[in-house]
């Protein structure tokens, strides 16, 4: 089994709407998992008329609480808190569970043993199923934390669900930026798709993406959307993947088929299979099956 | 016992008194950074001095669209442990204080760091024999410049690092102390409902919620909506690209539901392209033009909220 992500510094530059063309075109011989690791605003499920199988809460965060009818006022816990998370109103320490990492660092701290660190549900897992495929789905609680733990569960979910319908592929549409749930969405793939746009902005975020990817030594390629909207922005973003030696996969032009598709709730491949920008996908998906998906295992090393 | 009241108290606490106004959304590529800085160019234009804080420390893209270089960097550390192997006993408490499973302990060894430290410092607190010091770990840099009566406040997270939410909160500590007689501050949130992103968000007076009109762009401003909504925070909502084909009704209809009004719409513009790659805002580079005025009105709303 082949696990690919795609992911992105910018946001918007076209994740969902890659992912879902490109495993609508790869179902063609493949079995084929979705999994969609962009918790914050995950939308991938969007693209296919699909049907809720299960839905599960995951608790994959931990906050502290506290037991005011043991808790003196003192204060310790707030100045032990290294993430501001602990604020006081008057004279009672309140946590702050948004940006609580449930540390234990107050509980340690607390003389009196009035702080427990618990878990909370931070998300939900969903399974849907339509034409044949299967999409995993998390989803982040409003206004909870720990994204790149739930990201690890939907990771974790995905390869459940492929093992159960003896997947052979797993496509994950990863979040935006560089940070904790880009790490965790990238880690443990067989091969990273880092998808950017033509705009000074996006070359700038792509190449902080590319710095992540290759800190944690992953095979990657680049694939340009939009490739036509900014000649020179295009021109550079190729120049650079030609020093670096990144293998640029695909440029994908913009064509007004791509908002109808979107509009309409559908992979672009499906509904337009003779866009220009579906046949950009089709070459896309080409590549992969030669470079990555068809080649054999790659070697894992083993734990111990 | 019900915090709710407290803890929000607590989290839009801050030490400035004057007008802060985000630029959100939900969903990444729909145009914030381009709203944020074209609402602090045009309150320039107007005689104002606008702080604008880049928080999408993932991709800070605010200084290429103004077209300035980064200045003034201060790097951004976290705690990593420090163990000194004279004084540690093996007695293990550190490994087992830590929640995230980063230390090991080998046989009769000293632990070591193996796992993700997020510089909690459980375990310097836990050891008994305090063999434990702070090190320092760089997780980013923050960055300050100044654009004609824009200071604009910048935010990078070191690749590979996960620590987001730090970078953030050491970017608003030197905003908040660097503010040299600034009328207003105007704060760029990164994409998401996430911590940095609430993190980002803390403090604000009210919040611009851009979107672009797919149905893609509303399920994410829902979530948004839902998020500010939660933070007591109140929201209009920018249309980006309105001429994009998708359900405008659900638009109306979250407007409706969270309170708020659509407050503009701004249609797909060649000039938009045009100023992002030449690096100067679009009211900067074609005042008269159709965006630029759309641009300005919601400028011009924001100074007689606040400013006027």
């Amino acid at each position: 089994m082949k696990e690919i992500v795609i992911v992105s510094g910018k946001g918007g530059v076209g994740k969902s709407a890659i992912s879902a063309s490109l495993g609508t075109l790869l179902m063609e011989q493949h079995t084929v998992v979705f999994a969609d690791a962009d918790v914050d605003a995950p939308n991938l499920a969007l693209f296919f008329n699909a049907e809720q199988r299960t839905s599960q809460d995951i608790r994959a965060s931990e906050k502290a609480f506290i037991d005011y009818t043991k808790c003196t006022g003192c204060h310790a816990c707030a100045e032990a808190c290294r993430f501001s998370s602990i604020a006081l109103s008057g004279e009672t320490p309140v946590v702050i569970p948004y940006s609580c990492e449930g540390c234990g660092a107050c509980a340690i701290v607390c003389p009196e043993g009035a702080i427990a660190i618990d878990g909370v549900v931070n998300g939900r897992i969903r399974v849907s199923e339509a034409g044949g495929t299967v999409i995993v789905t998390g989803e982040l609680v409003i206004g909870e934390s720990s994204t790149g733990r739930l990201v690890d569960e939907v990771k974790r979910a995905a390869r459940k669900e492929a093992e159960r319908i003896q997947a052979d592929l797993i496509i994950t549409d990863g979040p935006p930026g560089i940070g904790c749930p880009v790490i965790a969405a990238v880690r443990g793939n067989d091969y990273v798709i880092a998808a950017t746009e033509p705009t000074p902005a996006a070359a700038s975020d792509l190449r902080r993406l590319l710095e992540v990817i290759w800190h944690f030594k992953m095979p990657c390629g680049i694939v340009i959307n939009k490739a036509d909207l900014h000649r020179a922005s295009r021109d550079a973003i190729l120049e650079f993947a030609k020093a670096k030696g990144v293998a640029v996969l695909a440029e994908i032009p913009y064509d007004r088929s791509v908002p109808e598709a979107i509009a309409d709730a559908k992979p672009v491949v499906t509904a337009f299979p003779g866009a220009p920008s579906s046949a950009a996908l089709r070459t896309l998906a080409y590549r992969l099956k030669g470079d990555v998906i068809d080649k054999p295992e790659r070697l894992r090393s083993k734990p111990g | 016992m019900d915090l709710k009241n407290e803890i929000l108290a607590a989290l839009h606490r801050r030490p400035i008194d004057i007008p802060v106004v985000a630029v959100t959304g939900g969903k990444g590529g729909v145009g914030k950074s381009t709203v944020a800085v074209n609402l602090a160019a045009a309150l320039v234009r107007m005689g104002y001095k606008v702080a604008l804080m880049d928080a999408d420390v993932d991709g800070p893209d605010d200084h290429i669209l103004l077209g300035v270089s980064l200045e003034r960097p201060l790097e951004v550390t976290v705690t990593v442990p420090a163990i000194d192997g004279n004084k540690c006993t093996r007695c293990r408490k550190c490994v087992d204080a830590c929640r995230r499973h980063a230390l090991l302990q080998p046989p009769d060894g000293v632990p070591v760091l193996i796992g993700d430290c997020n510089g909690c410092e459980a375990c310097i607190l836990v050891c008994p024999e305090e063999a434990i010091q702070r090190g320092a770990r760089p997780v980013g840099k923050t960055y300050m410049c100044d654009r004609d009566g824009l200071a604009l406040f910048s935010g990078e997270l070191l690749p590979g690092a996960e620590d987001s939410a730090a970078v953030v909160n050491a970017l608003r500590k030197r905003l908040y102390g660097s503010l040299d007689g600034a009328d207003m501050v105007i704060v760029d949130t990164a994409p998401g409902i996430h911590c940095n992103v609430i993190n980002a968000l803390k403090g604000a007076d009210s919040v611009y919620a851009v979107t672009e009109p797919t149905p893609l762009g509303a399920h994410d401003l829902e979530r948004m909506l839902n998020l500010l909504r939660d933070l007591r925070l109140t929201a209009r909502i920018i249309l980006n690209r309105a001429d994009l084909p998708g359900p405008r009704e659900s638009f109306v209809a979250m407007a409706r539901e969270f309170g708020g009004s659509t407050a503009i719409e701004i249609p797909t513009d060649e000039l938009l392209l045009k100023s992002h790659v030449a690096g100067i805002p679009v009211v900067d580079m074609a005042p008269d033009a159709d965006c630029s005025s759309r641009l300005r009105r919601i400028a011009e709303e924001i100074a007689r909220e606040y400013l006027e």
